[in-house]
């Protein structure tokens, strides 16, 4: 299979604060990529860095071949991006903010087909700011799909959303996926994970303490669950230190 | 060009639905001519001058506007845009730093050429206003003075590191334009040393070449600030879009 995302030795720190240490990253065409670990542990740097919204200090990145940072305008046309928070105009409405996201791209997707998957369809007029958090949180993973990607970069996709939203998030990605989209996504939720993820790495403070299937991790703990195992993953430290 | 097109249409809907520029571009210049009008209206700008106060004062009120637009509306719209972290979404698409810029340049320009309309067909239908000089050499003028005027704005926009400082630089540059360059307070009626020291503002430059064009009056040095305020503009667009900060 093809390599979409190649990350290689990528580290990064702040003042004295090591975000993101040697950490390599290869996604194939079509997989779904979950990188895990708690606030802090250096997820939303790393997926910058993929971006090239931050330098890194060493390591590379090629995203379907491509430098992020030399090739911005040529990779963006084929890669959709949700950040953690979202960022609109004041005042601007759901229809204004997508059409305005369309009118970027040269092949972009009917945004209105996509506010309809998403539920949204009833908002078009509503000022984005009114939007409740789950709904701005759809209208953004909405708004990474106009581009028509082939590579989707969700940070905390369902973060925010009631149990039916995130049901009906995860099926649009599934169909998605089905159809080839490679994504990349961060999440608190193993359930998500296991649903949607094909590997996943496990980051503890700017290391990655796990990099495998969910059958690896779950193999590789004491545990039978993904949420049991991820939590040894993380805690292990804590473990060995409460024992002495 | 779809792109241009749709960002161009939906930022003049949120900068109207905002009300800030419709008040100090559009609203402010009428106010400050209906006073000049109405206070000195026909009388003669001074004793034995063949022209009067309006007359004197057209070119000096249509750059309220661009005043206005460029050195606050322009800087404040980009720095809250980064801080916003909107630049940052539009970082990954393909979008270009020239054409965000480009989108809030002709948006202020819009709102100055409104302007002038305005202030023009109120000083000609209500105070006898008309142009003695030449239209092409006022256009002429007004272009360069924007030119100037945007240049420096999108240079404060473009190298603030925040908005409160992005705010406190334009009220440094607009205020004592506004008031010291002849826009509101004629430059004629200050004492010869403010008359210096505003010497020094590019919008002064830009008025005295406008005021000349409107009364048709014969400059005696185009050639200086019109080079001066070329070289301002290259320079300060230059610098802006080289250090184009997304974030």
């Amino acid at each position: 299979m093809k390599t979409a995302i190649e990350v290689k030795k990528l580290c990064k720190s702040y003042s004295n604060i090591k975000a993101a240490q040697n950490i390599d990253i290869s996604i194939c065409f079509g997989e779904v990529f979950g990188l895990l670990g708690a606030n802090g542990a250096g997820k939303s740097t790393t997926v910058e860095c993929i971006l090239g919204t931050k330098k890194q200090d060493s390591g590379t990145v090629s995203i379907l071949g491509m430098n992020p940072q030399q090739e911005r305008k040529r990779l963006f046309e084929k890669v959709g991006v949700q950040f953690q928070e979202a960022n609109y105009q004041d005042k601007i409405r759901v229809a204004e903010l997508c059409k305005v996201t369309a009118s970027l791209y040269r092949n972009a997707a009917d945004y209105i087909g996509l506010l309809e998957q998403f539920g949204l369809s009833d908002k078009l007029k509503s000022p984005v700011s009114e939007l409740s958090g789950g709904q701005k949180q759809r209208l953004f993973i909405v708004l990474s799909l106009i581009p028509n990607p082939e590579i989707v970069f969700l940070d905390e996709l369902t973060t925010g959303l009631d149990a039916r939203a995130r049901r009906d998030v995860w099926r649009s990605l599934l169909d998605l996926k089905q159809k080839g989209l490679t994504i990349l996504l961060t999440s608190h939720f193993m359930d998500e994970v296991e649903v949607l993820c094909d590997k996943i790495m496990i980051l503890k403070k700017g290391e990655a303490i796990f990099y495998g299937t969910i059958q690896d991790a779950v193999a590789a703990s004491p545990y039978e669950k993904l949420e049991e195992a991820y939590l040894w993953y993380t805690d292990e430290e804590e473990k060995e230190y409460e024992s002495i | 060009m779809k792109a241009f097109k749709t960002l161009l249409k939906t930022e003049i809907s949120l900068s109207l639905r905002g009300m800030d520029m419709f008040i100090f571009a559009i609203c402010m210049p009428i106010v400050v001519v209906v006073i000049l009008g109405a206070l000195f209206g026909n009388k003669p700008a001074f004793e034995g001058a063949e022209y009067t106060f309006l007359e004197q004062s057209f070119g000096a009120v249509s750059t309220i506007a661009i005043c206005a637009g460029g050195v606050m509306g322009l800087p404040l719209v980009v720095s809250d845009y980064r801080s916003r972290k909107i630049l940052k979404r539009f970082k990954v698409t393909p979008i270009s730093p020239a054409l965000i810029l480009t989108v809030q340049v002709v948006i202020y320009t819009l709102y100055s050429i409104a302007s002038l309309i305005l202030v023009y067909m109120i000083s000609a239908l209500f105070f006898d206003y008309q142009l003695r000089g030449s239209w092409s050499q006022f256009l002429g003028a007004y272009l360069l003075v924007m030119l100037s005027m945007f240049s420096i704005g999108l240079l404060v926009g473009g190298l603030a590191p925040n908005t409160k400082i992005a705010g406190v630089a334009a009220s440094l540059l607009y205020f004592p334009m506004l008031i010291f360059s002849g826009a509101t307070l004629p430059y004629e009626i200050m004492p010869a040393g403010l008359q210096k020291a505003a010497n020094m503002l590019p919008l002064t430059q830009g008025i005295k070449l406008l005021k000349a064009a409107s009364l048709g009056l014969p400059i005696d040095s185009v050639f200086i600030p019109v080079v001066v305020m070329i070289i301002i503009a290259v320079i300060c667009v230059t610098i802006s879009l080289r250090f184009f900060k997304w974030e």
